[in-house]
């Protein structure tokens, strides 16, 4: 069982949860980007072997849409790295 | 098992839905709310009106069906301003009291949140699961009591029936 902080519910069980998916690269300007930079960012989805920014969504609770980050070699989530937010 | 509780499946009771920035809601709701509950996933009460703040920017009302003109005449949803929303959800959700001595023990089969009183007190109320259903739980005199969309209100009462026979 894993624990995921809502940031309005606070800690609640996983079974309440409906994952998102990855969090994508900012949209680029289409026009400002070559087509295999606009193509990379449609379809590579970040796959890290170590911690990734999820999108979750608090279905079976308050609603709420949010992210966190979550290393993929050992299920848990994780403050995120240095730099980002 | 068999467990010391009573179940009842409850009548309709006056619901509305409330969406919006807090304050423009209670600027518009007035006094015919009780004061906004501060704290996410509590309650407040006045005069048997009870507001259940449930999500961001998110509240549902409910009384007694008697008064469900009267809020509604008060509330005024098809007036609200464009930037709330405010929708009669009456007969929208179920209402289930599981009390007596064993409720706790019977929630704690259906629903994965700890209800205990010193983490689930008499003033909290929260959207979570019960039988793997989307439910709203809280406290009520001597137990718990739920809701559930309406549609799955048999389902859930022969779930209860099952769990407690
Ligand atoms: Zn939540």
């Amino acid at each position: 069982m894993m624990l995921i902080t809502c940031p309005f519910c606070g800690k609640r069980n996983e079974s309440e949860f409906i994952h998102g998916g990855p969090v994508g690269a900012v949209r680029p300007d289409p026009n400002a980007v070559s087509d295999e930079e606009w193509v990379e960012y449609l379809t590579v989805t970040p796959n890290p072997l170590g911690p990734v920014q999820e999108k979750w969504w608090h279905a079976r609770g308050c609603g709420e849409w949010f992210t966190i980050w979550r290393d993929t070699r050992t299920h848990d989530i994780v403050e995120a790295p240095d730099g980002t937010k | 098992m068999s467990y010391d509780v009573t179940i009842e499946r409850c009548g309709l009771m006056a619901l509305f839905d409330l969406k919006g920035a807090p304050d423009a809601v209670s600027k518009w709701a007035g006094d015919a709310l009780p004061s906004l509950p501060y704290r996410p996933n509590s309650r407040t009460e006045k005069d048997s009106i009870e507001l259940f703040y449930i999500g961001r920017d998110h509240w549902i009302t409910r009384a007694p069906l008697a008064q469900e003109n009267a809020m509604e005449a008060r509330l005024m949803p098809t007036d609200c301003p464009a930037d709330i929303s405010i929708v009669r959800v009456s007969d929208t959700m179920t209402f289930f009291r599981i009390v007596g001595p064993d409720a706790g023990q019977v929630m704690s089969i259906a629903c994965p949140m700890d209800l205990h009183d010193s983490v689930f007190g008499t003033d909290a109320v929260s959207y979570t699961e019960v039988f793997g259903l989307k439910a709203l739980v809280m406290r009520c005199q001597d137990g718990i009591e739920f809701a559930v969309e309406q549609s799955f209100a048999d389902m859930v009462e022969d779930y209860l029936i099952r769990a407690t026979a």
